[in-house]
């Protein structure tokens, strides 16, 4: 277990900069997901941490050892890569002891260590296959199991579930929160899949253009984004924006509905999310849309309106779901409406 | 329906004409392969005169006469020696060299891979004075060392096993590294195990060519205890004149290794052919 931490980390090839003065760091036995869209920089990050990058600037320390020139294999690190990387040519059991066959452990050290592992990730049966003869599941908790068996301080995960299915990555996604559940050991974890961050995450780095935009816990994220782009980016459906106009103390929305007492100096774009937007009857609402497309989930729906400014989402319960095409009248949570102003910062509200 | 029963008369049609035509061609090929077989089992005086498919009564005399009056079994040995060597030294510095190249980072790279790529062009007749000069101001000629070390040079070694690590995916030498392996041992227990096929399919045709070569043993090895088989059979010939038999004798245990090299690797030897074809071709 270890604590990490990022100082001024700028990472440049040739001209190009990639990152720049980024800071983060990370409590002992955290577990902390870098979320951003493609290009973002979050695996270059989580490769730099690996030493599998070079670092252009600023320091990497772990538990405050300064590992940013060091080997990857000497930064007590372990990484599982994303297409899991499992060495096609050995059993499961010679992959999981490979770094330590390659330390120059015993045959007997290696097969306990392995089978203390095998046991803990449930791959007793499968310790003599090839990873060809194994699942994509299987073969997830190989590698999980081949980065174990190092006892790393911190361990790394490269977008570790992108390869399988829905339902085994909702199960993968539970053993890896079980797993770091019962070892407390430091997690950082790419993902563009902001509801693995959500779930499994304590603390969500979220990244753009290799710029830290917000860290903090999954419901900080959501419930108080720190900009325009985390207020898109966490949440699914994405928040609904509305640009606006002031007009005295109002905002007035598109189409001409007023949200009373709510200008604020510089606030250019209102934000609010699917789950507090109403359908009220006809008069009583902000927004007058006709409804387009209805997601039934069973549990709940959404309901995607055309408004004169664009779509607006809006969730609702299944059994008060309006057929499409029919014309409906939205009201917002005023308490729930996110405020930005032109260079997408929050505004207080 | 009858229109599909059209089509499929035809296509049967020319499926059997286009399989009588590969038959053809197949005994084509193989007829002076069988011919020079049958010829070594008829008595000499036969050779010339006797041209029945089979011949009226076999004898291996040709085959007992060239093994007890000639350095056969030494031209074996040499052959041997000298091919296991070049196939042993020329796919271990193949490997190396493509590892190189495709992972490694040093200053200087991207010159070595042209020159490699250069050197392919050059054809090896080209090569073969200037190699007997040096083999020759060396004092190599009449050696093992003298016929093999110009035999190492096989870029197209280099060029499959280079595309070969470069498509290997990055993610497998990253948790190597991570597992703190080093760059021989990344070679040596990742890469080359990872597809034992690319290796022994090189391997066989290196083998196959090393064997089968002729020019420069012949140049190389004058004294014939230092002759390879193939060289070897041409001097049955120069000693004993035309003497059909005894030559195709020889031509036929000359060739009988690399024969059945080629029966047991078949799948490999293919391989070895589809890797380099591109390249080749």
């Amino acid at each position: 277990m270890a604590s990490l931490e990022l100082t001024s980390i700028a990472k440049k090839y040739g001209a190009v900069e990639v990152m720049r003065g980024l800071n983060l760091k990370v409590q002992d036995g955290a577990f902390c997901a870098l979320l951003g869209p493609s290009g973002c920089g979050k695996s270059t990050l989580l490769r730099m941490i690996a030493g599998l990058e070079t670092v252009t600037e600023g320091n990497i320390r772990i538990d405050s050892t300064d590992v940013t020139h060091e080997e990857p294999s000497r930064r007590g690190v372990a990484m599982v890569f994303q297409n899991y990387a499992l060495y096609p040519h050995l059993t499961v059991r010679q992959n999981i002891g490979f770094s330590l066959s390659l330390a120059g452990a015993t045959k007997a050290v290696q097969t306990e260590k392995a089978d203390v592992v095998a046991k803990m990730l449930q791959l007793e049966p499968l310790m003599d296959r090839r990873p060809a003869e194994l699942s994509g599941g299987q073969r997830q908790r190989v590698a999980i199991g081949r980065a174990l068996v190092r006892d790393p301080k911190v361990f790394l995960f490269d977008e570790p579930l992108s390869n399988l299915d829905a339902l085994l990555r909702v199960q993968m996604r539970l053993e890896l929160a079980k797993l770091h559940q019962d070892l407390k050991t430091t997690m950082i974890y790419v993902t563009h899949d902001q509801v693995e961050a959500m779930t499994l995450a304590d603390q969500i780095v979220v990244l753009d253009k290799g710029v830290v935009q917000q860290v903090g816990s999954p419901l900080d994220l959501y419930n108080a984004p720190a900009n325009r782009f985390v207020a898109g980016f966490i949440g699914s459906p994405a928040m609904n924006f509305l640009a606006v106009s002031a007009d005295g103390s109002d905002l007035v929305l598109p189409g001409g509905g007023r949200l009373a007492g709510a200008a604020q100096g510089r606030v250019v774009e209102v934000g609010i999310r699917p789950e507090h937007v109403r359908i009220v009857a006809d008069g009583a609402g902000l927004i007058r849309g006709t409804t387009r497309v209805v997601e039934q989930l069973g549990n709940t729906s959404f309901v995607y309106v055309d408004i004169p400014s664009g779509t607006f989402v809006v969730e609702v319960a299944p059994d008060a779901t309006p057929s499409p095409g029919q014309s409906v009248d939205l009201a917002l949570d005023m308490s729930r409406l996110h405020k930005f102003s032109a260079d997408g910062a929050r505004l207080a509200n | 329906m009858s229109v599909t029963s059209t089509s499929r008369r035809r296509i049967e049609t020319g499926a059997v004409l286009l399989t009588a035509l590969t038959a053809i061609c197949a005994l084509l090929w193989f007829f002076p392969i069988y011919w020079a077989i049958i010829t070594s089992l008829r008595f000499d005086q036969d050779t010339v005169t006797d041209f029945a498919l089979f011949p009226k009564s076999p004898t291996l005399s040709a085959y007992i006469f060239t093994i007890e009056n000639s350095n056969l079994l030494r031209w074996y040995f040499n052959s041997t020696v000298t091919s296991v060597t070049i196939t042993i030294i020329t796919v271990a510095m193949a490997a190396c060299t493509g590892y190189a190249i495709s992972q490694l980072s040093f200053p200087g790279r991207k010159l070595l891979w042209w020159t490699i790529l250069a050197s392919f062009m050059v054809p090896v007749s080209a090569l073969i004075v200037n190699h007997f000069i040096i083999i020759a101001q060396i004092k190599l000629l009449n050696s093992y060392a003298g016929i093999i070390l110009p035999m190492l040079l096989h870029p197209v070694t280099v060029i499959v096993y280079k595309q070969f690590f470069d498509g290997l995916p990055r993610e497998f030498r990253e948790a190597a590294v991570m597992d703190g392996a080093t760059e021989f041992q990344l070679l040596f227990r990742i890469f080359l195990p990872m597809n034992w096929g690319v290796t022994t399919a090189l391997a066989i045709i290196t083998f196959i060519g090393a064997w089968n070569s002729f020019l420069w043993p012949f140049l190389a090895a004058q004294d014939e205890t230092m002759m390879t088989v193939t060289v070897g059979i041409t001097a049955v010939q120069d000693a004993y004149g035309v003497a059909y038999g005894r030559v195709l004798s020889g031509a036929v245990l000359a060739g009988l290794p690399v024969a059945l090299a080629y029966l047991l690797f078949q799948r490999r030897v293919t391989q070895a052919i589809t890797l380099s074809a591109g390249i080749k071709g």
